[in-house]
């Protein structure tokens, strides 16, 4: 015997200091802000509160992007394509969406985050990342 | 100061649970208006739910006894407040009274409505007896809730 | 098996709704200050427990998201989410990874965010085919246990509120706690909104955002860091059936508690534990259970746990204090909440309980309680 159910169930999440200060960057000035580690220099995007790579706390805040660099990249038959991307400024890299590339993209390929026209301090404030044509790897 | 973001995101879940062979039984006879719980065979302690096994002895469970419909309220209480429905999603409105019976032929209690939610009229002692759905279809609320005998 | 103890605790404060901080950022904040309260650094600790209970917040594998912030990316890390066992319980785990000579100095972290969720969607996805149709929730399953005890040991309702009042009173001077109330009146819990025969708003614990650590370590390092370590002298813990009504008269019997504070005694030297035991930080989620395992876990006869609440003997100028911290009664962060009791009870060995420090503590009795009757039972001492 089988027995089958269904419930929805709401959440909220409290999206943090540095998440919250992330997202609203997006929703208002279309900018993306990471972390620079005063202790290990490294740049981790989103912004933090600790540093991912030596756990430090003393963290700077700047901006990053809006180029970057493709990493590694993916294409499924339903949810369209995904890609990391190394923001132009930061050490760790970003997945997003990959838009406007019906093709896909190659390893090194130059891309820019593309904003939406209507945000909302979300992380699809960001469409995804486009393939910037004429530059080279 | 920061403004502090929530972000929602509603949680669709569904499933698909397989019962196991004494669930099914013990199921196929709600359908039947029949309650069944089943017995070890070492201490011989007569469990609803059924369940592969006994926690006590560890022995693996096979022996099917029939049990009455109706039994003594061992413990009991009214809901004062609207609690989810785990099945739904959708909240029951109070009051609504709940109680652990031990239903004759039974060693275990199960919890479960009661047709009464008056505090003054309830008591640990009292005997119920089930009401059942007017079509049975092979699950719990076969018994809509346990109505008090005066 | 050698001897461990807890040599450093963190909190951040406890409050209906913390959306001030994300998950990590709470997690992060009370690590951080257990390690640093231990005297090390993050790169010492050998290992990370997290306690928390995942489907509340309706995010699977909290390990991933809060073990960056739990300093264990790159460590060994596991989950414990057993109910309101779940911080007591991992901690008795870190006992046992220290204990055991593997690992010298563990973190033991838990966190509940109930503001994010839905807790009692989460309490409610047990069984599917029995407990969903006719479960009652916590609160029912409570009320359920309260009417066999009252019945069978006759406490009242008016000792019940007193256990209430004495919890937030005591929660005034911890300044962590969610429910400060330092002038509340036993009058005023039996006036409170009634939630399920017979308990009422002011005997139910709150639903709390926040997280608690703890740091412990092998005799070595605790010996060389910590000027009164909280040595662990015994632990237990003890699971039961599926079924409330497997349970005969929980709240009454509570077999799990019993046995295992039975076990954890004799392992400790306890005797009588009025009197052995300088403080208690029980997990009394409800009023009405604290007067129940008063005699569970011997604190008094069997139907004496009235007398002993109307005498004040678990009061803070009492023989025998309980709550000192105002318990889960003051403040419950579910997954934090058993990281609680063990860190308040360390706290008192330590000396360093402030406002709410009893006097000459020695030996602490601590108790997790989880789901229907699951029960942990943790002796610390001022001596290994």
């Amino acid at each position: 015997m089988i027995l089958e159910g269904a419930i929805r169930i709401p959440f909220k999440y409290a999206a943090g200091r540095a998440g919250s200060r992330f997202l609203v960057a997006l929703r208002d000035g279309m900018r993306i802000v990471a972390s620079r580690c005063e202790t290990c220099a490294r740049v981790a995007v989103p912004l933090r509160t600790l540093c991912p790579a030596c756990g430090g706390d003393d963290l700077a805040e700047v901006e990053v992007g809006p180029g970057g660099s493709v990493i590694a990249w993916t294409q499924t038959p339903d949810a369209g394509s995904y890609a990391l991307v190394r923001l132009d400024g930061a050490d760790t890299a970003f997945l997003h969406r990959l838009v406007a590339a019906p093709a896909g993209c190659r390893i090194g390929q130059r891309v820019r985050v593309r904003f939406a026209s209507s945000r909302r301090a979300s992380i699809l404030d960001i469409d995804g990342f486009e393939p910037v044509t004429g530059e080279g790897r | 100061m920061n403004e502090a973001i929530l972000v929602p995101i509603e949680m669709a879940a569904t499933w698909r649970y397989a019962s196991g062979a004494a669930m099914e039984r013990f199921c196929d006879g709600l359908r039947e208006r029949r309650i069944e719980a089943l017995r070890c065979g070492v201490c011989r302690r007569s469990y609803l739910p059924p369940r592969p096994i006994c926690g006590n002895c560890h022995a693996p469970l096979s022996e099917w006894v029939s049990v009455a419909d109706e039994g003594r309220l061992e413990a009991w209480t009214v809901l004062q407040v609207p609690m989810l429905d785990a099945r739904t999603g959708s909240i029951r409105e109070a009051p609504y009274g709940m109680g652990l019976i031990r239903l004759d032929g039974a060693d275990t209690t199960i919890n479960h409505y009661l047709a009464e939610s008056d505090p003054a009229r309830l008591a640990i002692g009292l005997r119920v007896r089930a009401v059942w759905r007017p079509e049975p279809r092979g699950a719990m609320d076969d018994i809509v809730h346990f109505e008090v005998l005066r | 098996m050698r001897h461990v103890a807890i040599i450093g605790t963190g909190q951040t404060d406890y409050a209906s709704n913390r959306s001030d901080a994300s998950q990590p950022e709470l997690v992060r904040e009370a690590a951080k200050a257990a390690i640093a309260d231990a005297g090390l650094r993050p790169q010492q600790i050998d290992a990370v427990l997290i306690s928390n209970m995942e489907l509340f917040e309706g995010r699977a594998l909290p390990e991933l998201w809060l073990g960056e912030a739990a300093f264990a990316a790159g460590k060994p890390c596991l989950k414990v989410a057993t109910g309101g066992t779940s911080g007591t319980s991992a901690c008795i785990s870190g006992f046992h990874q220290v204990a055991s000579g593997l690992f010298d100095v563990v973190l033991v972290v838990g966190l509940e965010k109930h503001s994010e969720g839905q807790t009692q969607t989460g309490m409610a996805l047990t069984d599917p085919f029995w407990d969903r149709a006719v479960a009652a929730g916590a609160l029912g399953n409570f009320a359920l246990s309260i009417s066999q005890y009252m019945a069978e040991r006759g406490v009242t309702e008016r000792q019940a509120a007193m256990v209430a009042v004495k919890a937030r009173r005591n929660a005034a001077r911890n300044p962590h706690a969610h429910l400060k109330m330092p002038a509340l009146t036993v009058d005023e819990v039996l006036a409170s909104r009634p939630l399920a025969h017979p308990i009422r708003l002011l005997d139910m614990c709150p639903q709390s955002d926040g997280a608690c650590a703890i740091v412990i370590a092998a005799e070595k390092p605790a010996r060389r860091l910590c000027p009164r370590p909280a040595w662990v002298k015994a632990s237990a813990t003890r699971h039961e059936q599926p079924y409330i009504g497997d349970i005969d008269r929980r709240l009454v019997t509570m077999r799990t508690l019993r046995d295992a504070a039975r076990g954890v005694y004799e392992r400790a030297g306890i005797r009588d534990p009025l009197h052995d035991f300088d403080v208690a930080e029980i997990y009394e989620p409800v009023s009405y259970a604290e007067l129940a395992w008063y005699e569970a876990l011997g604190f008094c006869r069997e139907g004496e746990a009235g007398r002993l609440i109307e005498d004040g003997v678990t009061a803070m100028d009492g023989e025998l204090p309980v709550n000192p911290s105002g318990g889960v009664l003051s403040s419950n962060p579910v997954g934090a909440s058993g990281v609680i009791r063990v860190a308040e009870a360390a706290l008192q060995i330590h000396g360093r309980g402030g406002e709410r420090q009893v006097e000459g503590v020695r030996t602490a009795l601590v108790t997790g309680y989880g789901v229907y009757a699951w029960a942990d039972v943790v002796v610390l001492g001022a001596q290994p």
